[in-house]
This record gives C-alpha cells, structure tokens and sequence, in this order.
C-alpha cells in the first residue's frame, strides 16, 4: 500500500500515452507508428504539393479553353497516376505489411504456453475488473500486480458484455469475449504503475472502467501474492467487529466475498483485502476514508448506473462499515 | 406510342422488368448467403451437430418435395416462353400447371413445419434450432410470396395479353427459377447435419 | 446553348409546348404527394436529408459541450448513450446516402444519361417515402426517451434484451431494416436505369464517371445490406422471440453479430464516399476545363474499390482475439483496397495541374476534398498495421481516421456538389465571396475539430465515454475539438445561408454558367420536366462539350425526330452498346408510393410493439396496396 501510494504520487499511473511505451511490445508498435507518420507527412506534402502548384497555374476570369481538343500533359497524367498511384503504393505496402504484420506481430500476439512464467485471469464485469492468480487463492480487483521483467500470460475473459482490456504503455488491447478466453503478455520494463481503461464500449459506466497493472520487484510482487491469498484478518476493534457484523448481516455480503467469512456473493468485486488498493470502483475514487464513506453511502453519486445500490445505511453504520474495511490490508 | 424511331428493329436485350426482378433475386440470395454463412459458422464453432440431443432432419420427405418444386421449373420455363409467343392460351395452362404442385408443395411442407415445431423441438431451444427454424420459414416465406405472384399473375392473364403482361411472366418465372436454387440451397444446408 | 431556350421554329415551339402539357404536374401539395418526377423526388430527398444532417450535428455539439471539460455533468450517461448512437445512425442512414444517392443521384442521373426520368418512376418516389416514414419512426425513439443506445453497431450482449431491456434496441434493429429497403429499392432502380435508360450511343465508356460512381454505390447496397438485415433480423428474434442466435449459454456466438455487421459495414463505408467521388469528378472537369486524366482507369477504380471493400471486414475485429493468420489475410486485403484509391487520388491532381483550375467555390471544396481524404486515407494505411491497430482501435485515433474520411470524402464533395449544381437547380447563381469564405471557416474548423482526436487517441483515451478524468493530458485537446465543432456548424450555417438568400436574391445563372461537361448542362435552369425534348446524341463522355451532337439535338426538335411526344415515352436501350431497343411508356403521378410507405410504418410499428398478428394483418394490407399500384399497366395511364 506504501509503495504504490510513493509510486502514485512520483506521478506514474497518470498517463495512458501509448507513445510512452514501458514494455518491448509497446516499444515496437510506438516505433512503427512514428515510421509510418513520418511517411504519411512526405504522402500527404506530395499531394499538397500538386494541389498548391496547380493553385499558382489558376486562372482568374471566363472560361471556355479547349474542351474538345487533345487532353493537355495526358501522358504526365498518367505516368503519375501509374507510377504514384500503382506502383509506388505497392512497394510501400508490402513492405508496411512485411514490417508490421509479419515481424512486429510476432511480439504482440499472443505469447506460446512455455513463453511466460506466470499466468493470471481477467475477468470483465460491468463495470470493474475480476483478477485472478491461478494455483493461488488470490483474488482481487482493478488493481493488477506483476513481477516487473517477468513476461505475464493474461488470459482475458468476460463474466457478461463485451469488454477489452488495454493497458498502451505494456501492450495492445485484447477483447474480453463471452465465448472464448483470450491471451495476451504483460512484460513491464521498470516497476511503476501502468494506468489502463476498458476499450470497447460496455454500458452506462465504460467511461469509469480503469485498471492499474502494478510492477513490483519479486519479491515484493510474492510478498504481495502470499497476502492476497491469506484469507481476511479478523477486525481488532469493536467498531470494526460490528461494521463486519452488518457486512455479514446485510446486503453488503450477498454481492461480494471476502474470505475466510460467509460473505461470498460474485456480483461485486472480492473485498478480502480491499484496503490494500489505491483506488475504488475501477480507479473512478481514491481509496481514503471519506472516498469510502461517500461511496458506501450512495454509491450511485460517483458512478451513476453501476449495479451497487443505494443501500440506506445511516451515518454510524456507514462509519462502522468503514473501520472493518479499512482494516482488510 | 412513337415506335416509329425503333423502325422495325427487334428489342436488344430484356425488358426493364426481367433487370428489376434480377436484383431483387441478388439482394435475396445475399439474404439467403447471410443466412447459410450463419448456419455453418455456428456449426464450425460448435463441437456437436446438432447440439444438445437434437435429432437430425429428416431425408426422405424434403427430399421427394423439393424434387417435385425443382420439377416447376419446367411448366414455368414453358410460360415464358409461350407468353414471349403471344399464345395465351398455353400460357395460362403452364402457369395453372405450376401452380398446382407448388401449392401442393407449400401445404405439405408448412404442415410439416409446424408439426416440427409441436412435436421435435421448437424455435427457442438454442442456436442450432434459431437458425434452423429461420433457414426452412425464409424459404417458405419466399414459396408463399410466388404463390401469390402466380395468383396475381393468372388474374391478370384472364383479360388477355399485353406487353406489360408478357414482361410480368418472364420476370415471375425467373423468379421462381431463383426461389427453386434457393430451396435447393437451403435442403442441403439442413441436411449436411446428417454428415 | 441549351436546345430548349430558343427555338427554331414555330413547329419546334409546338412541339416543346405539347411536351409541356403531357408532362405537366400536379399544383400544390398533392402534385408533390403524388410526384414521381426524378428531380422533385431528389428534391424532397435533399431537403429530409438536410433535416437529418441538423439532427446529426446537434447531437454531435451535445456531445463535444459534454466533453470540452473532464468530469462533466452536460448530459447523463444515458443520454450521452443515446446521443452518440443516434449521432452515428443519423449521419450514415439518413444523411450522406440518401444525400449523395437519393438526392444528388436521383436528380442528376437521368438528366446526365440524357432520359427523361428513372426506368421505375414509382419505385424511385417510393424509396423516398420509406426512406421519410423510417426516419421519423427511428426519431420516434428520441422523443419518447428510448433512443438507440448501444452505439451505432450495437454489439451483443450489450444490445441484447438481458443487457439492454428496454425498446431502444428494438427501434434500432426495425428502424434499420425499414431504411435499408428504401436503399435496395434505390440501388436497384439505378442500376436498371444506368444499364436500360441511357441515350443511344453512350456505351459503357461514354457514361460519365458521376454514373459509375453511382453505378458502384448501388451494387454496394445492394450485396452489403442483406447481412445487415440477417443481423437485425437475429437480434430482434432473441430480443423479442427468444431465439439464441447470439446466446453464448445456448450456442450462440456473440462474435456472429461483428462477422455480419462489419460483412455489411466495410463495403458501407465506401458506399458512403464513392457516389462523393463522383460528383468529385464532374466538378474538376468543370473547374479545369479539361477531360479527367485516366478517365477508364478511375471508372475501373471506382468500381473496384466497392468489390474489394467486400473482402476487409475483419479488420474492423483486430483486437476480438481471432487467429493470427485470419488477421494476417484480412490486412493483406485491405492493402489491396488502397490502390482504387490512390489511382483516383493521383488522377484528381493531375487534372488539376495539366487543366486551367479556376478556384471557385465548388473546386475549393474539392481541393478541401483531397486534403482531407488522403489524411484519412494515411492513417487508415496505419490500421493495416495489425499491432498499431490492436493499440489505436477504439479510441479517438480512430474517431480521428473515419472522420478525416467521411466528412473529408463525403460531406466536403457534398457541399461543393450543392454550390457547383445550384445554379442548374433554381437558375441563380449563389454568392462567390461568402461562397469561398464559408469553405475556409469549415475547412478551419474540421480540421481544429478532428486533427486533436489523433493525439488524444495515442494518449490513450477510448471512445464513447461520456467524461474522463483530469491529469491524463486529453483536457485542452478536448477543448480545442469543441471550439472546432461549433466553428464547423458555423461555416455550414453561412453556406446554407448563401444558398437560400441567393435562392431569392441571386443573378440570372442560365442553362450553362459553367461550361459544364456533362448533359445536365444542355438544358435550362432548372430543367422542364421533361428533361429533354429530344433524345440527345451522345458520342462521348462529355457530351456538353460535343458541339455538333448539340446543334444536331437542335436540328432533331426542327424536324421532329426522336422528340417522344405521343404520351409519357422513355427509350429502353441494350445494357453496354446502348443500341435502341425499344420506346417505354412511363407512368406519371401515383398515389401508391406514400400509400405504401405508410402500410409499411404500420408493419414496422406493430413489430415495435410485439404484436405480431395485427403486423400480419399490416402485411396484408401492404400486398392489397401492391396490387392496386399494378392494377392499371403504364401504357393504360
């Protein structure tokens, strides 16, 4: 929780600039993409250029020149159009074609089984993010932790509409498609924090769908794994006890689990350790006491349309609920 | 009519009429193309065939059936040619002649359409039974609406024969020339279940 | 000089005054109702299309005021929805192709051909009526709060009745089928007429290029519509009947949806900028005083780029996670579709550098035409770049791409097409000054409104969200593209309003303000109904400028020949040569067309409504009102 707030605040996680690539495939398709608008400028100064020369051949009056006579620089004419128009744009093509969809594609699909060391699950709901480690009981939400330098199988499916995950400084984005898991590698160069956001339009709240991916040196990402996968510390103050006793008695626990009590609803995202993630509700509010309070109280404000509803707590029991959650580090 | 100017010369090509009826058969069969594509794309997708215990169609029946409507084509052929021959009375004896066996066609086979739905499994079981209950009601949506071209055809051939009249029997006959390789499509595409 | 303007004779005086009665219209409102004549029905497309595009562009303001600033509370979420949804919906169905087909192709081709109307009057009036009915049934929707809302491709399972219960989806799958019968019912009408109802002599290559950009438009309809009307017609069985075509737990494929809608969606895409083309190509001609350089290579080009544009779906599906090798086909085939364009591109150029351009209003617009379209064009040549793709896809970097293309290629030809052919509509002709200055403020405006999405994208803000945060860099380029926007709206506010106060105050334009080259021009401003007394000669491509088949046209209304005055008459000719084949009597007038359309509402209405008999009973009705509409045949009317 330390690091990633340090991390927050030296700025990381503020910028989803694909052009700021932090990984080898983001590198590589930022490179391709200032090779190819170095070359859209020269097309497009070509063109610009025949339509500025013929600008200076204008005339200002009248009309009628000979329409009916043999076509002026017809053989020019065409000798452009083959040359510019055929055979130039195939050259450049096929070599775009070679570059990006055979060589650069091979870094960016999807990584073979015994390319990477770890695999982890995304899961896309309306609208945050399932994350699952599999051979672990980890299970959290929104924020993604991953061993830095260490390329990452993300398998990425969806729990009901059509969503995509997209994290640009690490790599292209990848569907989250009902009917198929599909695959993408995460591999982030230095530690920091990665800001992403769903891509493919979702419903009423696509807009507040973010996802953090968190590079940590190992041993601190297994120091972190091992914690998500104990279940949740008991509350050790009485105002805490009675905010899980409502968490347990209430609505709060037929939408979302938290180990290791009966609370094991799958609406919701996994609160085993909620209190340690920087943000909530898909990175739309910081994870601070009064953002929670606020959130817990009318979920509806921040995030209008999500799928928590108002739940009528008065001020105390919002205030207990609070001191339990805060207390799942 | 100033059909002076033509000055005699024989009509280069076909009527308007035949041109519009070959579009809308294009547009049609793109339907139908959406429809097929949809079938084997969810076939191809799917590890069993039909899913879910469903039984496979039947052969015999839509076989013999749509053996009977391919035989149409003749009756309907001989109409546009006798109509292009200005002999009424043959035309309207051919189109009588087709008629009879689509309808006879039409009313075995949407018979048998709801006894499927009542007894086999009906449209909202899954996917297999979505496009499989769409595929075989477009292609009888497409017989019944020839029906009515026929009957509307033989109303108007009861008051003779005009030019507008010869152009409306080749357009329908062509027509049907089209919903004929449509059905024949559409039988295969069902039956390949059975492979 | 038009043959029509000054008559030789009092026997040709006659003759053009029997024209005259036989095509005489209806007064008032019923002769508009009942209209069949081409160019009232381009007119009435002209003016709906119009509407359309304010409805379009204000949603388009809503959205950029709701975006100019992050955390924005303009508009809610669900209506943010529904404005963009509507916004994309509005723009492709009801304004750019029934403006460049149903109003500039419905006008000009018959006149360009030299016939005196389309080969199904009826039909051609129908489309229009169809085309109005689906559009206020589609608006329907906005007024009772229930708009579209899953975008303008409403992909499953957002759009499906689990994710989406309420009717915004099902007026989109009905709306969208209603409208695509009146583009089928277009697309095949000028097939036939360009194959059937040309002059005699103009073989297939000596039809103007405006035809065989129409030409291509419509067999694009024609085969991209029926997909899209199977993936409607699915989602609106699993919404309504409870089929499971898209129902992942029944077998269903959600990736079936995007196959079919992109299947129609990419050839869409050049339907919308191909017709654009070719009103590009009749105003350089006009404006450089010169034959288009590789005339047969840009009608090949035009052509070729719809029937390539068939097989690229895919690419709008990079990032769905299909096999490598599928991607890899389907950008090697969208490499192959760039070439149509960059012959077209280069030709355009060089006609503008080998003529004598005179930058008037409508060339300007092209020159802006070109600009704009090779930008768009470039960065779509980024797309075929699959990883590039899988990174900007979905994101204002392709917002940036389709519409440097689609405003860029379609609307900017668009406003030239209205300045350039204005004259021969009305006979006046519009103001020059504030002519070229609303094409710089738009010009200024587009590209302030779309060239910041490129960087916003690369930023990496997604599309269709309706905020985004502060601190992520995308504040002052949001900001800026709202400015653009309304400095947009503004140079199309002074456009529209050139052409209607010159409508009423402009000078005397007469039949050929232009020189222009095509046949349109060889008639007066705006054309008798008629078309032409006589049947032109034709013997090129640019038969305006063929001076002797002009006087010869002359001679022939002197001496009565091939005027077709013995009632509604049209020649039929041979589908390449254009030999004669045959003299066809044209109905005139009908009130079956809007009978028709409106028994066509009902149907659709009653489906809205999921009562399935009572649309059954609708469909009847439909059947008895295309009887009637046979029951009396042409040559009895």
């Amino acid at each position: 929780m330390a690091l990633g707030a340090s991390v927050l605040l030296a700025g990381c996680g503020r910028t989803q600039n694909a052009l700021a690539p932090e990984s080898h495939q983001s590198r590589d398709i930022a490179s391709l993409f200032w090779w190819m608008m170095g070359g859209a400028w020269i097309g497009l100064g070509v063109v610009v250029g025949l339509l500025v020369w013929s600008w200076k051949r204008r005339r200002r009056r009248g009309f009628g020149a000979d329409t009916e006579g043999p076509k002026p620089g017809e053989r020019a004419g065409w000798v452009v159009v083959l040359g510019a128009g055929v055979a130039l744009p195939i050259v450049v093509l096929a070599t775009l074609f070679v570059i990006a969809d055979v060589l650069v594609i091979r870094t960016t699909q999807a990584p073979a089984k015994t390319a990477t060391r770890l695999t982890i699950r995304v899961i896309g709901h309306q609208w945050w993010w399932e994350v699952r480690y599999p051979g672990t009981r980890a299970v959290t939400a929104n924020e993604i932790h991953i061993p830095v330098r260490t390329p990452v199988r993300v398998q990425v499916t969806t729990a009901d509409v059509i969503h995509s995950f997209w994290v640009p400084q690490l790599n292209r984005k990848i569907d989250a498609i009902p009917e198929r898991t599909n695959v993408e590698e995460l591999y982030a160069d230095a530690p920091g924090v990665y800001r992403g956001q769903c891509a493919e339009f979702c419903g009423l709240q696509h807009a507040h769908m973010g996802v953090y991916v968190i590079a940590d040196p190992p041993a601190a990402f297994h120091r972190w794994l091992a914690r998500e996968g104990r279940p949740a510390a008991a509350p050790s103050r009485a105002l805490a006890a009675r905010g899980r006793r409502l968490f347990l008695g209430g609505a709060c626990s037929s939408c979302h689990t938290i180990r290791g009590t009966g609370a094991s609803g799958e609406v919701g995202p996994d609160l085993t350790h909620v209190a340690a993630r920087t943000t909530l509700a898909a990175l739309a509010i910081p994870n601070r006491r009064a953002d929670l309070a606020r959130w817990i109280a009318n979920a509806q404000h921040a995030k209008p349309g999500n799928q928590m509803p108002d739940l009528r707590l008065t001020g105390s029991q919002v205030g207990a609920l609070v001191a339990y959650l805060q207390g799942l580090r | 009519m100033s059909d002076h100017i033509l000055a005699g010369r024989p009509a280069a090509g076909r009527p308007a009429a035949w041109w519009a009826m070959a579009m809308l058969i294009a547009s049609e069969a793109t339907l139908f193309g959406s429809f097929v594509g949809t079938y084997y794309y969810l076939r191809f997708t799917t590890r069993v065939w039909p899913p879910d215990g469903l039984p496979k169609p039947a052969l015999a029946v839509p076989l013999v059936l749509v053996a009977c409507l391919t035989a149409t084509s003749v009756p309907m052929q001989l109409a546009s040619r006798a109509a292009r021959a200005g002999r009424l009375g043959a035309t309207r004896l051919f189109l009588v002649v087709a008629l009879f066996v689509q309808s006879g066609y039409f009313a075995f086979e949407s018979n048998d359409f709801g006894e499927q739905i009542k007894h086999r499994f009906d449209i909202t079981r899954n996917a297999y039974s979505s496009i499989y209950y769409v595929l075989l009601g477009a292609d009888h949506a497409h017989v019944f609406v020839g029906l009515l071209f026929d009957l509307w055809l033989l109303w108007k051939l009861a008051r003779g024969l005009t030019r507008y009249r010869v152009n409306a029997v080749q357009a329908i006959a062509w027509y049907w020339q089209a919903v004929i390789v449509l059905t024949l499509v559409v039988t295969g595409t069902l039956l390949s279940a059975r492979a | 000089m038009a043959v029509v303007e000054a008559p030789e004779s009092p026997a040709a005086a006659e003759r053009l005054d029997r024209l005259e009665q036989i095509w005489r219209s209806r007064p008032g409102l019923l002769g508009w109702l009942t209209t069949t004549d081409h160019k009232r029905v381009g007119l009435l497309y002209l003016w709906t299309t119009l509407a359309f595009f304010a409805a379009g562009g204000a949603e388009s303001l809503l959205i950029r005021t709701q975006l100019a600033q992050p955390n924005s509370h303009v508009v809610s979420p669900s209506t943010f929805d529904e404005l963009f949804s509507m916004h994309g919906i509005t723009m492709i169905f009801f304004f750019i192709i029934p403006m460049t087909t149903g109003a500039f192709g419905n006008y000009l081709l018959p006149l360009m051909i030299g016939a005196r109307d389309m080969a199904f009057p009826r039909m051609n009036a129908l489309s229009y009526w169809i085309f109005l009915a689906s559009g206020i049934f589609l608006y329907t929707s906005l007024g009772l709060g229930m708009a579209p809302n899953a975008g303008w491709f409403d992909y499953v399972p957002l759009a499906s009745r689990a994710f989406d219960p309420g009717r915004n989806v099902d007026f989109y799958c009905l709306g969208i089928i209603f409208n695509s019968i009146a583009s089928t019912l277009t697309a095949a009408q000028f097939i036939v007429t360009i194959f059937k109802s040309r002059a005699p002599g103009m073989s297939l290559n000596r039809l103007p290029l405006f035809c065989y950009a129409q030409l291509a438009a419509a067999f694009g309809l024609l085969f991209a519509l029926p997909p899209l009307s199977a993936d409607t017609i699915f989602l609106f069985l699993d919404r309504n009947v409870g089929t499971h075509f898209f129902d992942v737990a029944l077998g269903g494929k959600s990736l079936l949806w995007q196959h079919l809608f992109w299947i129609f969606g990419h050839p869409e895409v050049y339907i919308l900028i191909v017709p654009a083309f070719g009103i590009a190509t009749s105003i350089i001609p006009a404006f450089t005083q010169r034959k288009l350089v590789a005339f047969p290579l840009v009608g090949i080009a035009e052509l070729l780029v719809v029937f390539i544009g068939f097989g690229v779906w895919a690419h709008h599906m990079f990032a769905t996670g299909l096999p490598t090798i599928s991607l890899v086909f389907f950008a090697a085939a969208t490499a192959m579709v760039v070439i149509p364009s960059t012959i077209q591109v280069f030709a355009w150029c060089m006609s503008f550098v080998t003529g004598t351009p005179q930058f008037k209003t409508p060339l300007l617009f092209i020159a802006g035409f070109i600009f704009m379209f090779v930008t768009g064009g470039l960065t779509g040549i980024m797309f075929m770049a699959i990883p590039f793709d899988q990174q900007v896809t979905d994101t204002y970097f392709v917002i940036a791409h389709f519409h440097y293309i689609i405003f860029g290629a379609a609307v900017f030809p668009i406003f030239g097409g209205l300045y350039y052919w204005f004259p021969k509509v009305t006979g006046k002709l519009y103001l020059e000054r504030p002519g070229q200055l609303s094409f710089w403020i738009v010009f200024v405006g587009t590209n302030l409104l779309f060239f910041p999405m490129h960087i916003v994208g690369l930023l990496g803000m997604p599309r269709r969200q309706y905020t985004y945060p502060d601190g992520l860099g995308w504040t002052s380029y949001n900001l800026a593209e709202t400015i653009g926007g309304f400095l947009t709206a503004a140079g199309i506010l002074l456009l529209l309003g050139n052409l209607v106060y010159s409508y009423r105050k402009g000078a005397d334009a007469g039949s050929d303000p232009w020189h222009g080259p095509t046949l349109e021009w060889a008639t007066t401003s705006p054309p008798p109904e008629y078309n032409f007394p006589v049947v032109p000669k034709v013997t090129s491509a640019y038969a305006n400028w063929d001076r002797d088949d002009r006087e010869e046209d002359r001679r022939r209304l002197a001496e009565g020949l091939f005027v077709l005055e013995q009632g509604h008459e049209q020649v039929e000719v041979s589908a390449v040569d254009a030999r004669l084949s045959d003299v066809v009597p044209m109905p005139h007038e009908s009130p079956w067309p809007p009978l028709l359309a409106a028994s066509l509402a009902l149907v659709f209405s009653m489906l809205l409504l999921r009562k399935f008999g009572v649309a059954g009973v609708m469909a009847v009705l439909c059947v008895l009102t295309l009887v009637g509409w046979h029951s009396r045949e042409p040559a009895e009317q």
